[in-house]
């Protein structure tokens, strides 16, 4: 050193080097222990990566074990969120395993960003940013093996298992097995506040809807250690899924296939049927608006089969139905407007289970509910002794002359032996007048119970203690609860704008003559007309209808026959058809036994004699009926629809076994199908051949694989012979 | 001036009688040698821990080559210390000349990676230029400020200065190696300053600096992933795709420091050095690589042995015999400095990240071989003192 100055610099240089060293002393410091705690932990979650695993979902069978829903495993590939963040790697990689997975990269480019939306931008991708994306689902194993033995040269690439629901029967019992979907915007809450990705299915429709937490299972997950390109190193930790719960349903598919059966092929003979207005004096039609004849539509329908004990659903038919296994097929969305259109008219609507969503006028069929109402509320003098001079029409009493001027105050009975003058059944009572249906008799009670009980809901009140106007609890989404019509509902309907314009907002005694034969206001369900059936049936006790018998611990096996599942080695975890009783109505013996002969006539006979010999609404059919075989106790019942032309009648039938080792119930609804004798009632007799052995039910296989290139939504079906739905029918309205 | 333990003569006892107490051979910084080493030792376990699960088959390919490079090394400083400095004092501008012509070559035939050419592909090496420019500037300020006698340095001395640093600075910041280039503008500003520069002069060295980047940036020269890396720095926290890369690496590198503990989670059984979580670990983040698994001692213990390194060189440069060893150890001084604090500074995430070396401890035969060069040149101003 040759100066004082020069080493004064180079000790600023020196100290200049002490600073540097001492920043780098304190950074290292306070990273150490200042930042370390909240570091640590992200240490941990980004050296691992969490798969989910997905449980088998449970199957559901028949009561016999047959497989209505099954799983297949399939195989799907999987790409890291993380390799594709870089858009050239993510190009390249897309542009890779676009030969190899036989997709484009468009196609993945939509995956991972969302489709091109109408502003031209991408709408982002629907997968879950926390799981691989899914980029092709149901490859072959080979695909798979492929790619895992190159994995050097596919990073991120992975294969996953999965699932894909089968329904080996389809399109048997659609509407009650129902079928998986999306989960929708709607309910992405929900289900992510279940622990649901959010693009897993979910049931949507049927018991897989009702009972898709126990279907589910509960998924596991493998934890793997990543370094930070997302290439496993380790495996650190696995949970594995548990399968969800089988669900043993109470169908029995013989029937259900039967009752399907016959509904669909009543429906279509139906549609051959030509009806015609009637015609006044001058032999022209009473309402000249409209075409004098017009064939049926017959477009719709529902049967229940229910057991009345316990409310077991032995079968539930819906037409129009479907084949569920297009909600699996892959299709495309236009493929699906193709085979699902969408309608505005509810003739045509598909996806509703008739059965339980219907609501309609019972017509007649609602008569029994209306004499027991009678009898209860104490309205008959002399109870079911009671006497009534039936003249073929019935004028309301409780409203005098002038009014009647402008108001409905004669009210007849239906047409009698093609002529034009109401029938006249003379001396009847109640169960006369169920077995023949005659509507004077029930109009007479439909004023008087409210006239003479200062406008009070009495018949109401009695025709709710059997369920109608609300839902029976049935384990099937979305179930109508009907309307039992009183003063709100029908003020709710003046004011909805439901009604016709000019009708009164007030409940009128009018209204309640209508609904004492099953007309005007009154909307029901085929399950609850079942239920109320039932209820009749087993004297008085409501049940609540059971579609489901039994939750299974997973793992049903295979019986040595295809599509049916050996139930012998099931283990029954949650008993589902217990305490089924909603309400048990006080029901003495003298009503029931009046109410159930009558309704046994209706099958049987004899009807009443007055001018001449009136049969009862079913004698003709059932005449070719086994009733030693499975003795039963009905009645029919017809809607009338729009402008009450002959070709919007809606043909109702209910009816019950009267022996209490086959405690059947038996509902059928056919929409614009015609008189209750004509069209409901033959194939509720079908179905109770059926279940009297008396016809050969065809046996029940698994179905066709679905074909593709079908637009059909279900393939056409018949009963093998329609000898059943024959025998001559009664000629009236009933 | 000075404290009177830094200005105390070495011993010239008794000792040997047949050999002077200045004999060079008697007088090597033993100190300074044995950091040195400790430090390459600890930077080849290092290297391993951060490389072993890299090459398929061969955990020890990068190690080898780093072992290799280090007896390189040895004989380079031995090779070093033997020749006296003031040898250099005359070829200074030879070896100048050497560094420009190899400067000028590797940005038109050197070989290019990651859009920059920042080295020749010498068949098993790649030979980096820059890193032997940086002892070649030292070397030739040194020789040209000590010529000058005055206390101060004239205006028409430090345009000189500042061409013979801003040629090859120039050129390094075209290949583009910021980096590299600040390091030998930060060894130059040691220098002018102990050569007596005015403030101003330094100031306008760094005015000049930040105009020749942003020239560079301007002409696209510096491409966006460098001005990325900035970004980067300025935005630690940044979740932009863009910048994720960039950002992860100093994240993991700072969790792997910051996780360390105090006395780190184990050799070889620590998740982020030896899971493949950092890039380039083993080379430009390798202290985070011992900072995890030696913890807060191990860190210190590194930050230890380079203040002790740093503190012989600058106690060297205050006994050197002449002007031109001062300067020369002043300049080697801000390298050394510069290159530890931007290196764990950028790993600590106080600096940007540019790919300067942690010397000695570093993954790399350019690197090795110029500190080598460097240590030898101290060396032998230390050994000659008493000539």
């Amino acid at each position: 050193m040759r100066t004082d100055r020069r080493q004064s610099r180079l000790g600023v240089i020196g100290v200049i080097g002490a600073l540097l060293f001492s920043v780098l002393g304190l950074r290292m410091w306070f990273l150490q222990v200042v930042d370390a705690p909240s570091l640590e932990q992200k240490v941990q979650a980004n050296k691992t990566r969490t798969v989910r695993l997905l449980p088998e979902r449970g199957r559901i069978f028949d009561r016999e074990g047959r497989i209505l829903a099954d799983n297949e495993r399939v195989l799907s590939i999987t790409i890291d969120w993380n390799v594709m963040r870089d858009s050239q790697d993510r190009a390249e990689l897309f542009a890779r395993l676009a030969p190899v997975l036989d997709m484009s990269s468009t196609e993945m480019e939509d995956r991972y960003a969302g489709p091109i939306g109408a502003d031209g931008r991408r709408a982002g991708s629907r997968y879950s940013p926390l799981l691989p994306m899914p980029v092709k689902e149901g490859v072959g194993e080979d695909v798979a093996l492929y790619l895992i033995e190159r994995n050097e040269d596919f990073p991120g690439v992975d294969v996953a298992n999965g699932w894909n629901r089968q329904y080996p029967y389809a399109p048997l019992a659609a509407h009650v097995v129902g079928y998986l979907g999306a989960i929708t915007k709607e309910e992405a809450t929900q289900y992510r506040d279940l622990g649901y990705d959010l693009n897993e299915r979910v049931g949507q429709f049927g018991v897989e809807k009702i009972y898709e937490p126990y279907l589910r299972g509960t998924p596991g997950y493998v934890k793997y250690e990543v370094d930070s390109r997302g290439v496993i190193l380790s495996e650190l930790e696995r949970v594995e899924p548990i399968p969800g719960n089988d669900l043993q349903l109470a169908l029995d598919l013989d029937i259900q296939q039967y009752a399907e059966q016959a509904l669909e092929t009543q429906l279509r003979l139906r549609r051959f049927v030509e009806t015609c207005q009637a015609k006044d004096e001058n032999k022209l039609p009473v309402k000249p608006q409209f075409p004098e004849c017009q064939n049926l539509k017959a477009p719709a329908g529902s049967v229940v089969v229910m057991n009345h004990s316990n409310g077991e659903i032995i079968a539930l038919a819906s037409y129009p139905t479907f084949d569920n296994r297009w909600f699996n097929a892959g299709i495309s969305g236009d493929k699906f407007a193709q085979i699902f259109p969408k309608t505005e008219d509810p003739d045509k609507s598909i996806l509703v289970n008739r059965a339980i969503q219907g609501q309609y006028n019972l017509g007649s069929s609602f008569k029994p509910f209306v004499a027991y109402a009678a009898l209860d509320a104490g309205q008959l003098p002399g109870g079911v002794a009671y006497k009534y001079f039936d003249q073929g029409s019935y004028t309301l009493t409780s409203i005098d002359e002038d009014t009647c001027q402008v108001v409905k105050c004669v009210f007849r009975n239906a047409l009698c032996g093609g002529g034009n003058s109401p029938c006249f059944y003379g001396v009847v009572t109640v169960e006369d007048a169920l077995a023949v249906s005659s509507d004077t008799f029930f109009y007479k009670i439909g004023e008087q119970i409210f006239s003479e009980r200062g406008g009070q809901p009495i018949l109401q009140e009695e025709v709710r203690k059997f369920g109608f106007g609300s839902k029976t609890g049935i384990d099937l989404p979305y179930e109508s609860a009907g309307r039992v019509p009183d003063k709100d509902s029908k003020r709710q309907l003046v004011e909805d704008g439901v009604l016709m314009e000019g009708e009164s907002p007030n409940y009128l005694v009018g209204d309640n003559v209508q609904l004492s034969v099953g007309q005007g206001l009154l909307a029901a369900t085929p399950i609850q007309l079942a239920q109320a059936y039932g209820a009749m049936a087993n004297g008085g006790a409501v049940n609540r209808p059971l579609v489901a018998l039994a939750l299974l611990a997973p793992g049903t096996p295979d019986s040595s026959v295809s599509g049916v599942a050996d139930l012998s080695q099931s283990e029954v975890v949650l008993k589902l058809n217990t305490t089924n009783t909603i309400r048990t109505i006080e029901f003495p013996a003298e009503y029931r036994d009046a109410i159930v002969r009558g309704l046994q006539r209706v099958i049987t006979g004899p009807g009443v004699d007055s001018d001449r010999y009136h049969a009862t609404t079913g004698e003709r059919l059932f005449a070719s009926y086994p009733y030693e075989a499975l003795p039963i106790a009905g009645k029919t019942g017809t809607a009338q629809g729009a402008a009450s032309l002959p070709w919007n009648d809606s043909s109702a039938f209910a009816a019950f076994s009267l022996d209490p080792f086959q405690p059947y119930t038996v509902s059928a609804y056919l929409e614009k199908s015609g008189y209750g004798s004509k069209a409901a009632a033959p194939v509720t007799k079908c179905v109770f051949m059926a279940l009297a052995d008396a016809v050969k039910t065809p046996p029940v296989v698994p179905s066709d694989p679905l074909d593709l290139n079908s637009t059909m939504v279900a393939p056409d079906r018949s009963l093998p012979s329609n000898r059943c739905l024959g025998g001559a029918a009664y000629g009236g309205r009933d | 001036m000075g404290l009177p333990i830094l200005n105390r003569r070495p011993d010239s006892g008794l000792g040997n009688i047949r050999r002077s107490g200045g004999d060079p051979s008697r007088n090597i910084d033993w100190t300074m040698l044995a950091t040195v080493g400790l430090l390459a030792i600890i930077g080849a376990f290092a290297v391993y821990s951060a490389t072993f699960w890299k090459v398929t088959g061969d955990p020890y390919w990068f190690t080898l080559r780093q072992v290799l490079f280090l007896i390189v090394a040895v004989v380079v400083v031995v090779a070093v210390m033997a020749f006296d400095y003031t040898f250099l004092n005359e070829r200074a501008f030879f070896l100048y000349g050497c560094a420009l012509v190899a400067l000028v070559l590797v940005l038109s035939v050197g070989a290019l990676r990651g859009g920059a050419r920042l080295s020749f592909d010498l068949g098993p090496i790649l030979f980096q230029p820059a890193e032997f420019a940086k002892p070649a500037v030292v070397i030739v300020l040194a020789a040209y400020f000590s010529e000058l006698r005055e206390e101060t340095v004239s205006y028409s001395k430090f345009i000189g200065g500042l061409v013979l640093v801003g040629v090859p600075t120039v050129l390094i910041i075209a290949q583009p190696d910021l980096g590299s280039a600040f390091v030998i503008i930060i060894g130059a500003l040691a220098i002018l300053l102990m050569a007596g520069a005015k403030l101003r002069y330094l100031a306008l060295i760094t005015v000049l600096t930040v105009m020749t980047v942003a020239a560079a940036v301007v002409a696209g020269i510096v491409d966006r992933y460098q001005l990325r890396r900035i970004e980067a720095f300025l935005n630690q926290n940044s979740n932009d795709e863009d910048l994720k890369n960039l950002v992860l690496q100093v994240r993991f590198a700072k969790r792997a420091v910051a996780t360390g503990g105090w006395w780190g989670k184990g050799y070889l059984d620590s998740p982020l050095t030896n899971g493949k979580f950092i890039p380039v670990q083993q080379s430009d983040f390798i202290f985070s690589a011992i900072a995890e698994q030696f913890g807060l001692i191990g860190g210190a213990v590194v930050l230890g042995l380079f203040g002790l390194l740093l503190f012989r060189i600058w106690r060297v440069a205050n006994l050197s015999k002449d002007l031109f060893g001062t300067y020369l150890c002043t300049g080697i001084f801000g390298i050394i400095l510069w290159h530890v604090f931007q290196n764990i500074g950028m790993t600590m995430g106080i600096m940007p990240v540019t790919g300067v070396p942690l010397p000695f401890v570093s993954y790399g035969g350019s690197s090795l071989v110029a500190f080598a060069i460097m240590v030898g040149l101290v060396e032998s101003v230390h050994m000659r003192r008493l000539r």
